[in-house]
């Protein structure tokens, strides 16, 4: 019984952080209607930048977090105003974003590995180490201060979407974009604004991923993936839905123990994708997945 | 504006069927060092393989990130057998070949995605596949690979069974493009659910080309392994090898039946070239590459070598008129 | 002779009632107009006829036989629509779009399938137009390629979703004069839904009216025209002659304008 609770806590754990890979990339498609193919390598990126503030200045990871995120944002935004906002926009869901900003990711892989080397790194703090007793199990501070920091930022984004004018402009864009412009809504600006806060998600979460897990250069592709499976479970209209998309792939994976062999227990979120996808084409809560 | 696909004119057919008779004969006449061997066979091998995965990307525009899955397979199938049934070799390529063309199928679930759903259904389903063969030891050999025996005669030879086996499956794609096959694909790539709506199972015709995409790069898998001599889950399934796949298509020109052939060329003689010299570069000089091609001339070097030969005409017209 | 009857379809997405228990019959060589106010569900009972999408409830019967989706095999079966919005396959050449259309048509054969596509081009008057590409092609021109391509699949029913709306007077005379043709020449029976009234007015032998999902009224023309519920639901005041066509965003840019005759 006491393994079960193990378990389940390590999986609510775990959800946080996967939420915030999600929303990062659920975002830009649902407002683009692009899939960031280069989400893997901005997490990425935003990894090696609070293990950089780390390393160099000391910096702790966490209050790290609005620096990464600043500079994330920036660089979604860069990417925005320099390529995505280049393409055709009949192609803005075809595979041309896709082989454009899987451009991007390599780039951004070959950098890190010409600064940092091919070598695992991860962020190692005076507490990392330490754990607490939550329900009769030991669970490691830096997974609470993950899923502390996920919750927030869930409430933040809700918030921001729901209550203020930019998250208007932004729920109005995803919806009919080519209404907005009638109304006087730049839509271009959306847009950036949008791709940017989506890439400084992903950042971000890079920063709390790299508290928990080694990374390196080539990491990225699992943590698309699992964006991935998360956003099309959980849906675009909900952050509710991402957070218990979230919950769920993190469930499956932790439990999953029981029944695959170990290798295969990071790949149990795309096995759940296909049969999801197989068994419900509208996903958990009913989106469209398939045209 | 007339149709999109260019007749290929008869110089060019010219052409090809001259640079394929050198190249079979060269050989023969010329010293090959063993890295120019090497690299005529890589790219011969190569060309047969992007051009199938052409036919998912290109013609039916499934982009597809984990072909190497199917390479894989092919090419640990082909040595396995070859190690433990000692089968006449070509029948070990030919079997490798079929189940990789079999293993396409178990893909059927993720062929009713569209676009970019699909694309990262590939990623998965690459990643998947390279797990459970690297753990599979006793198929694979696991982390550690297997290794064929040397036969130099075998790899000598090689140069043809490769040389031959791209040209075939270049005839065979330029075929399937003209086919009322290719007619269908197309259709399903302008608009998948119109094309339902005339007639045409998208499921099936997609199920179909998947299943001759990974059937051929399979095979080159399995030639692969038999001229590299050493194959291992990492590198033949790993990523960067799927990737390989969709730069090579890309860059020469994705959608075209001379693309391919380009892209594996430039690729093969690229790489090493980089691998020898900026090794640490190679990948983000492709990310580069790829943003370039797509910002400005999506049909990579078949779109630039389209648009020279245009402006040449346009120069030679221009000074006709001229003259007159 | 009773060629296609629809009994009892329904639709629900979610909450929301699409179709409630529609009935339909459409005898041979029979057009029959389905007309309604928006959101009255007529798209959806398109969509459900066709295949592409299934109904929570109900059956299609074409000829006798029980007809179910997907949408490829409703066509196999002989029934096609065309789309409001025009979908036509544009990396292919005119003629490419309807051989690609033509192939799986029964009478089998590459090369039939070839004069065959060649054939409908030359009905519906782009027989000129073979070897462009439908980019260049007019709004009335991409809407006859959209007929064409139905029609080289050989059906025995074609559902023409809204197919005269947005074309100028002339062309919609024409529009009218080719659907007559398409019943009166090649057997093929046709229900229309159309907000352009005097159209569907025109060419119906027999209405369907629907509203909210529900069918509220049936009869010829004149019958429909005078019934009161009708009017209320939809007609309001007496429909003008030339009701503003339906503002559908166009899928594609529009050609400089050229005549397609």
């Amino acid at each position: 019984m006491t393994r079960f609770v193990d378990m389940l806590v390590a999986a609510v754990l775990l959800a946080g952080l996967y939420a915030t890979m999600a929303y990062g990339l659920g975002l830009i498609y649902g407002v683009l209607r692009v899939v960031n193919l280069a989400h893997g390598g901005v997490i990425m990126v935003g990894a090696y930048l609070g293990w950089v503030l780390h390393e160099r200045l000391g910096i702790d990871p966490y209050l790290a977090i609005p620096i990464v995120a600043l500079a994330s944002f920036g660089l979604g935004v860069a990417m925005y105003a320099l390529l995505v906002q280049r393409l055709p926009r009949g192609a803005a869901g075809g595979p041309a974003s896709l082989l454009l900003l899987f451009g991007v990711w390599l780039v951004l892989r070959n950098i890190a590995y010409l600064l940092f080397t091919g070598n695992d790194q991860a962020i190692r703090t005076a507490y990392s180490t330490q754990s607490r007793m939550i329900l009769g199990t030991h669970v490691a501070v830096s997974r609470l201060v993950v899923l502390g920091i996920a919750l927030a930022i869930a409430v933040t984004l809700q918030l921001v979407l729901r209550r203020t004018q930019l998250g208007r402009a932004i729920r109005a864009v995803a919806q009919n974009a080519d209404s907005c412009t009638l109304v006087g809504i730049d839509v271009r600006r959306i847009y950036m604004l949008t791709f940017g806060i989506g890439t400084a998600l992903a950042g971000v979460a890079g920063v709390l991923f790299a508290t928990i897990f080694p990374f390196n250069p080539a990491s990225g592709a699992s943590e698309l993936l699992k964006s991935f499976v998360v956003v099309v479970l959980g849906g675009l209209g909900s952050i509710t839905g991402v957070a218990v998309a979230a919950l769920i792939v993190a469930l499956a994976e932790v439990f999953s123990i029981f029944v695959l062999p170990a290798y295969l227990t990071t790949t149990v979120g795309f096995l759940l994708l296909v049969v999801v996808l197989v068994l419900r084409p509208g996903g958990l809560f009913g989106q469209r997945v398939l045209s | 504006m007339t149709a999109p696909s260019p007749l290929i004119p008869r110089r060019l057919v010219a052409g090809f069927v001259a640079g394929f008779a050198i190249l079979a004969v060269l050989p023969v006449g010329v010293e090959l060092s063993p890295y120019a061997h090497n690299l005529l066979t890589s790219s011969f091998i190569m060309i047969a393989g992007v051009l199938a995965w052409n036919w998912m990307g290109g013609f039916v525009g499934q982009v597809s990130f984990g072909h190497a899955s199917l390479f894989g397979v092919g090419a640990f199938v082909s040595a396995r057998l070859m190690l433990s049934v000692h089968l006449p070799v070509p029948a070990c390529w030919l079997a490798g070949a079929v189940c990789a063309g079999v293993f396409a199928l178990a893909a059927h679930p993720m062929l009713r995605l569209r676009g970019p759903y699909f694309s990262i259904a590939t990623i998965g389903f690459g990643e998947i596949s390279r797990q459970v063969l690297t753990y599979w030891e006793r198929f694979t050999g696991g982390a550690s690979g297997l290794s064929l025996p040397i036969d130099a005669v075998l790899k000598y030879q090689l140069y043809w069974w490769a040389l031959g086996f791209a040209v075939l499956v270049a005839l065979a794609s330029v075929a399937i493009r003209r086919s009322s096959l290719g007619l269908k694909l197309l259709a399903i790539k302008a608009d998948a659910d119109a094309a339902a709506d005339v007639g045409i199972s998208t499921t099936f015709y997609q199920d179909v080309i998947f299943m001759l995409s990974g059937t051929v790069v399979g095979l080159s898998g399995g030639l692969w392994a038999s001229y590299f001599g050493f194959i291992e889950p990492s590198d033949m399934l790993g990523f960067d090898r799927s990737i390989a796949f969709v730069l090579m298509a890309v860059v020469g020109g994705i959608g075209t039946s001379l693309g391919p052939v380009l892209g594996a060329v430039v690729f093969v003689l690229v790489r090493t070239y980089l691998l020898a010299s900026y090794p640490e570069l190679y990948l983000g000089l492709y990310g580069l590459l790829l943003i370039c091609i797509i910002l400005f001339e999506p049909l990579g070097l078949t779109g630039l070598g389209l648009r020279v030969v245009a402006a040449v005409q346009r120069a030679r017209r221009r000074r006709s008129r001229e003259v007159v | 002779m009773t060629l296609l009857v629809a009994r009892g379809l329904t639709k629900r997405f979610g909450g929301l009632i699409a179709l409630d228990d529609v009935d339909l019959t459409l005898a041979d060589r029979e057009i029959l107009g389905v007309i309604g106010p928006n959101g009255a569900g007529k798209t959806t009972l398109f969509s459900v006829l066709a295949g592409s999408i299934r109904p929570t409830s109900g059956e299609v019967m074409l000829a006798g036989a029980r007809v179910t989706g997907p949408a490829h095999r409703t066509v196999r079966a002989g029934i096609v629509r065309t789309h409001q919005i025009v979908r036509p396959f544009g990396n292919l050449t005119v003629f490419e779009n309807v051989l690609v259309a033509a192939i799986h048509a029964p009478g089998h054969g590459e090369t039939r399938a070839a004069d065959r596509a060649a054939e409908v081009l030359s009905f519906v008057g782009l027989s000129d137009r073979a070897e462009q590409l439908p980019v260049t092609l007019t709004l009335a021109g991409r809407k006859r390629l959209e007929l064409a391509r139905a029609l080289s699949t050989g059906p025995r029913v074609v559902l023409l979703d809204e197919v005269v709306a947005g074309v100028n007077p002339t062309e919609a005379l024409a529009f009218a004069a080719l659907i007559r043709r398409v019943r009166d020449e090649r057997g093929i029976s046709v229900i229309m839904t159309e907000h352009v009234m005097p159209a569907v007015m025109s060419l119906s032998d027999r209405i369907v009216v629907l509203d909210r999902g529900k069918r509220i009224a049936e009869g010829t023309p004149q019958e429909i025209a005078a019934d009161p519920r009708v009017i209320t639901a939809y007609l309001g005041t007496e429909a003008a002659p030339e009701d503003p066509p339906e503002a559908a965003p166009e899928a594609a840019p529009e050609a400089a304008p050229e005549d397609p005759q």
